[in-house]
Parts: structure tokens; sequence; C-alpha cells
């Protein structure tokens, strides 16, 4: 904290500030656990501060200079969140919960069984369950600089989910975040925590949205613990607002025989930054990441993976697909890490990027650091245009432009999309690219 | 009829095409013919619109429409069909939805019904079995795969689905054995008629022995140096190319 005192940078103040005035206010203040983990969290931000693209796992997301110097922390904000914006699910089955500005504001659909809890974090008390205690604020919060560890010190809102043992066959949880601008700048800071107690099973239908006009942060910490041969299958959009800045950092450990999968689809925000870091933390952990970045405008969508090959015989498989248009740009760094003796590890990424202007951008940077023997990690990249045959060929046959794009385009990403989900999802989730897409060929 | 005149057409700067002037009365099959690098995929990607063939100068009527300022999807909703010498890998598009895709297309920008997924899968498989074309081919990625000959059959597979009024063959004989080379000549002669017009491109006069045209072009250099009747293809059959280029038409 020595160096605070040095440094002049106004947007880490903004959170400094709001820490020191509200930090005794805020959910679950006086219960020491809790107390503890944000003020370390809060030291822990402090010593970074808000990222610039001076840190190397920024360099291509300037996050200091998108942020608004005037941001007020968001409150407990009721208002009819049906007319906002589309829900992406909602011809799905399942438990619906609501997030507005970072709150628990609803939970409704199917009837929540024995099987699973959930709890609202502004609740948090001395009766507060010993799951909620035991992992809130205990994952390493992203891995390298960000918003994780301010989203634990400043945490307003969000839930925490425990799904029993053995659990399986449930019905799809979704959760949706509305994350609206109203009058004035807001900051969001919630967390959400997901516990798959051993051998249990869930399918997680996430999706983030928000009609704004003024600048809005979207400030969420995620952790997932999966327990031995639990199975996690989340699949998120987010079409947050044109004022948005997305920035969520996961957390995801994953114990003996668990398999975590993960399908995030990035079409909205001004800025968005997923920062994951998953950790296979014994042998036979699995995980599978993809995302589907489709960006237009001048928006940019920044996917950061770090995965940890902790034990012997854990396998990671990690697919980044981006379309580009406009002057949007979409990073995907993906880092794997294997640590000593995490022998037979298996890992695999793949960066793809498919520019529909001259002006768009694409970045992928893939890593490897290798401390074990007897591994296979293998990864590829490839960004490129359009294919101008294809789309003469398609054109030729009376299918105009941008029906042929879309074509390429779906066909494109169908790989990333398809794998995996069910038809209805992904009837679901086409509709949504195929709707960002069309923004995407509006802007030059 | 279509009618090209002193067709000037330039490709990355440079003038390929130099002065073409040929005319295809409605219903008639004409051949060109040529060595390779005359012109012969200039002409057919300028005919189809393809973005980057530049015309200089000159005129491409069809029926009387000036086809110059059409793209090349109004031009297929027109009628304007090229089986093309190189069909195009699209990778994740399965050759049936591209299919339906394209005759739809077509169908609507005449303001024609679409064809629900059943008619033309009917539609299709009427036609993949005079060509031979197997069905699990329909399902693959188009043209993914495909051997030489595959492609082939599914450029004139779609011709006879299209039912172009304006036909342009590119090289379609090209590594074709001698047993694909009839069926695609069966298909081909089919669709002669008396209000189709058809423009069969080759290198070889092999493809000529079955599919007869009314008339013989030969291109060389961007420009036709010599036109002729059928027996034209046996003279450059014994003679060779060599002989044509050099003296003038
Ligand atoms: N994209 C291009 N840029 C420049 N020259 C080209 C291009 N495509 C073809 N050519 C040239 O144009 C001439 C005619 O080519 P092409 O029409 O393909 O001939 P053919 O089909 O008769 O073999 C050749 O000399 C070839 O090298
Ligand atoms: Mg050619």
């Amino acid at each position: 904290m020595s160096s605070q005192a040095l440094r002049v940078d106004p947007k880490t103040q903004l959170f400094e500030d709001d820490f020191a005035a509200n930090s005794a206010d805020l959910p679950g203040a006086g219960l020491s656990w809790l107390d503890s983990r944000r003020v370390l969290a809060m030291e822990s931000f402090a010593a970074t501060g808000v990222p610039t693209r001076r840190m190397e796992a920024w360099k291509y997301t300037d996050l200091a200079g998108a942020l608004d110097g005037e941001l007020e922390p968001a409150t407990l904000f009721r208002a009819d969140t049906a007319a906002t914006t589309t829900d992406v699910f909602a011809d799905l089955p399942g438990t619906r919960v609501v997030l507005m500005n970072g709150f628990l504001h609803y939970i409704g659909g199917t009837a929540l069984t024995d099987d699973i809890d959930i709890v609202d974090l502004t609740q948090l008390s001395a009766r507060t369950p010993e799951w909620v205690r035991l992992y809130l604020g205990t994952g390493p919060t992203g891995g390298g600089p960000g918003l994780g560890t301010a989203s634990l010190a400043l945490m307003r809102g969000g839930i925490a989910v425990r799904v029993r043992a053995g659990a399986q066959g449930l019905s799809p949880l979704h959760l949706r975040f509305i994350n609206p601008s109203r009058s004035q700048p807001l900051m969001c800071h919630s967390r959400v925590l997901i516990v798959l107690e051993e051998d249990a099973q869930l399918d997680l239908l996430e999706s983030h949205s928000g009609v704004t006009s003024e600048q809005v942060l979207a400030n969420l910490g995620v952790e997932f613990v999966l327990k031995k041969n639990a199975r996690l299958n989340q699949i998120r959009v987010q079409e947050e607002g044109t004022h948005t800045l997305h920035i969520t950092s996961l957390d995801a450990r994953v114990a003996g025989g668990a398999h975590y999968q993960s399908l995030l689809v990035n079409l909205g925000a001004h800025l968005s930054r997923v920062d994951m870091n998953v950790r296979l933390e014994e042998p036979l952990a699995s995980v599978g990441i993809r995302a589907a970045t489709v960006l237009g405008g001048e928006a940019a969508a920044d996917v950061t993976t770090i995965v940890d090959h902790a034990a012997p015989h854990t396998k990671s498989r990690q697919l980044f697909k981006s379309v580009v248009g406009g002057r949007a740009k979409a990073v995907s760094q993906g880092r794997v890490t294997v640590r000593k003796g995490a022998v037979k590890s298996d890992s695999h990424q793949m960066f793809k990027a498919l520019l529909l202007a001259p002006r768009a951008e694409a970045d992928a940077k893939p890593e490897l650091e290798i401390f074990a023997d007897d591994v296979v990690c293998g990864h590829g990249t490839a960004i490129g245009a359009l294919d101008e045959d294809a789309l003469f060929y398609l054109r030729s046959r009376g299918i105009l432009a941008a029906e042929a794009r879309q074509m390429m385009v779906r066909a494109f990403l169908e790989d990333a999309i398809g794998e995996g989900t069910s038809e209805a999802i992904h009837d679901a989730i086409w509709a949504r690219i195929d709707a960002a897409m069309t923004n995407v060929e509006d802007v030059p | 009829m279509l009618e090209i005149q002193d067709l000037h057409v330039r490709v990355d700067g440079k003038e390929i095409l130099k002065g073409l002037t040929l005319s295809v009365p409605t219903g008639e099959v004409h051949a060109v013919m040529g060595p390779n690098g005359s012109g012969k995929s200039t002409l057919s990607y300028t005919l189809a619109g393809r973005e980057g063939y530049e015309i200089v100068s000159g005129k491409i009527l069809f029926n009387g429409e000036d086809l110059a300022p059409l793209s090349s999807d109004a031009r297929a909703a027109r009628g304007v069909f090229l089986a093309m010498q190189y069909p195009v890998e699209i990778p994740g598009v399965t050759t049936i939805n591209f299919l339906k895709t394209a005759l739809n297309a077509q169908r609507r920008a005449r303001n024609e019904s679409e064809l629900d997924a059943l008619r033309v899968l009917k539609l299709v498989r009427e036609k993949a079995k005079a060509l031979n074309v197997p069905e699990e081919m329909l399902r693959r990625a188009l043209n993914v795969g495909f051997s030489g000959g595959e492609k082939k059959r599914l450029e004139v597979l779609q011709m006879s689905l299209f039912e172009p009024k304006l036909a342009v063959l590119d090289e379609t004989d090209s590594g074709l054995d001698i047993d694909a080379l009839r069926m695609i000549a069966e298909s081909v002669n089919a669709m002669r008629g008396p209000s189709r017009t058809m423009l069969v491109i080759t290198h070889y006069q092999r493809l000529l022995t079955y599919i007869v045209p009314n008339r013989i072009h030969v291109l060389a250099s961007g420009r036709i140096v010599k036109s002729g009747g059928p027996e034209l293809a046996l003279v450059l059959e014994e003679k060779g190319y060599e002989h044509l280029i050099g003296e003038p038409a």
C-alpha cells in the first residue's frame, strides 16, 4: 500500500473511495470472515489498480481508457424487467433467476427442488450457510490484474448456488443479468458462486443484456467449484448495451473426474473482457472452453483464459472463434500451464478469426508453460478475411451478398456453437447471432 | 440471344479480353475453344459478373438487356448460370442446404413462391439420379473433399436444377473419364431447347462429339480468331491451335 500515495490514478481512486466510504454498509459487513476477505481483495486490487495497456495481460484491451471517472455505485432497483431486453432463453424451461444491476431481482420458472439451494448475497448474515462461507471469495479471482478482486471487495449483491451431491437431470438454471443504465453512469459489483457437490450436474444458461444511455460498468466475479465427478455445462450469451463495460472474472476449480464445459457467446457491450482462470486440480479433471464472438461498430471483446493443469491426466480443449466487422476488435488470449508432475496432460487451443472489414481487428495470443514431461499440448491460429472465391460462388448462384456472408459466418462459427448444445439452445443462440450479424453488416 | 460486342476486360490492371465479339442466338449451343491462357475463364467470369473483372469497353447484351450493371446474384436471378472450371469448396455449408438456399434466392428475386425443404429434396434427388450423384454427397459440405468428377457433376446438377436461360460451361469436361463425360453430355443435351442459350467452353474437342454445337468459335489472346460449324472441331483436333493463331479470323 506504500505506493498508493505516489499514484495519481483517478480511475483506481474511484474504487478505493467507494470502499472507504461504504465498506461498513456493504452486505455482510461485520461478518469477520467476509470483512477480512474484502479487505485483502481491496489491497490486492489497489496494488495493481485498474488495468492499463502497459500490463502484458491487458495490452490489447484499454479498460482504464474506456472507464468513466464518474461512476456511481448501483443501488437496489425495482423495475419491470420484461420490457427492457429480449430474453435469449425465453423458450427454454428451467429455474429463472434475474439479477438487475447485480442485485437478485426475481426467482421463478420451474420450482426449485431440494437439490438446489440459492442464497441472495445481499442477505449475508451469521445464519448464512456454511458452504457459502467456505467458498465465497476464496478463489484466486482472475489470475492476474483485473477487476475480480474489486468485485469481491465492493460486492453489492449476487447469488450463491449449491447443487446437492448426486443431483442430476435438473432443469436448467437460467441466470439473466440485466444491466441497464439509468440517469447516471453506474458501476455494479456483484458475485456469483456455484458449488457442485460430488456427482452433481447442472446446465447453466446465462445471459447478459441491458439498454444503456450512460456508461455501466458491470463487474462480475464468478466462482465455480466442481467437486469430484461433477459436470457443469455453462452457456452464456453476452449482449450488453452499447455503453456497457462488461468485466467478468471467473475462477473454476475442477476436482477429479469433473468436467467444466463453457460456451461464451460475445455479441454486445462497448467493451467486454472475460478473464477465466480454470484450475484442473486432480487427475481426470477436464475443461472445454469455446468462445464465439461476433462484433461490429467500435466494440471490443476480450476473452482471456488461464488453464492450469495442476494434476496428471487432465485435459483441456479451447476453441476461440471471432467474426469482426466495422472497426471492432476481438482479442483471444489463452495461457495453458502444465505443472511439474502433471504428466499425461492433454491440451489444445485453436484461435480463428474472420475479418469482415478492412479496419476490423483480431488478436490471438496462445501461451504455453510446460513444467512436466510426457504431455500433449497443441495450438493453432488462423486469422483471415472471408473467402472471396466462396462468396462469388454463392452469389453466382443467386444468393444475395448479405445472405452469402451470413452463410459463411454460420459455417465458420458452427463448430463453436453446435457441438454439445441441444437444438433448442442452438436455435436460441443462432437467433441472437443472426441479429448481431445485421448490426455488424450495417457498419462498414 | 447473347451478344458480346467488342468486349475489353481488365483483370488486376491487365487487359485479358481484347475486343471479343460473339453472338449466340436463343436456342443454340455454341462452343468456345482455345488454348490455355487464351481468356476462356475470364470470359466466363465476366459473363457471371465476378467482381474485379472490369469491362473497359464493349457490351454484353442478353435478350437485349445490358448485363454489365448487374451483380452476379441479379444475373443468376435473370437466368445466367456458370458451371465453373474450379468449383469452390465451402466448409460448413451442406450441399443440400446450399442448393435449397440458392434455388429459393433465385425464385424470391423473380417473385416466385419459395419451395419447402421437401420439395427441393425431391427435385434434387431426381436430378442427382440422372447424374449418378449419391445422396450421401448432398449431405456433405459443398464440394469439400469431392473428387474432380464429383464437383463437375454437381455443377451440372445445379444447371438442371436452376434451369437457366443462359448456361455457360467452363471446361466442365476437364478431368472427367469417358463415362462421366457421357453422363454430363446427356444432361446438357437434355437441357437444349428453344428458349435456352448455351456456351460450352472447352480446351479439347472430345466433349463436342457428345454435345454437337451449332457453331464453334476459337479464342486466342482474348479475341475470337475463327468461327465455323461443328466440323471446325475436327480441324482443330487434327492441326491443333497453332496454325490458327497467327492467321487472322
Ligand atoms: N487475376 C488475374 N490477374 C492477372 N492475370 C490473370 C488473372 N487471371 C487470369 N489471368 C491471366 O489471364 C489470361 C487468361 O486466363 P484465363 O481466362 O484463366 O484463361 P483460360 O481459361 O483460357 O485458360 C492468362 O494469361 C492468365 O495468366
Ligand atoms: Mg480456364
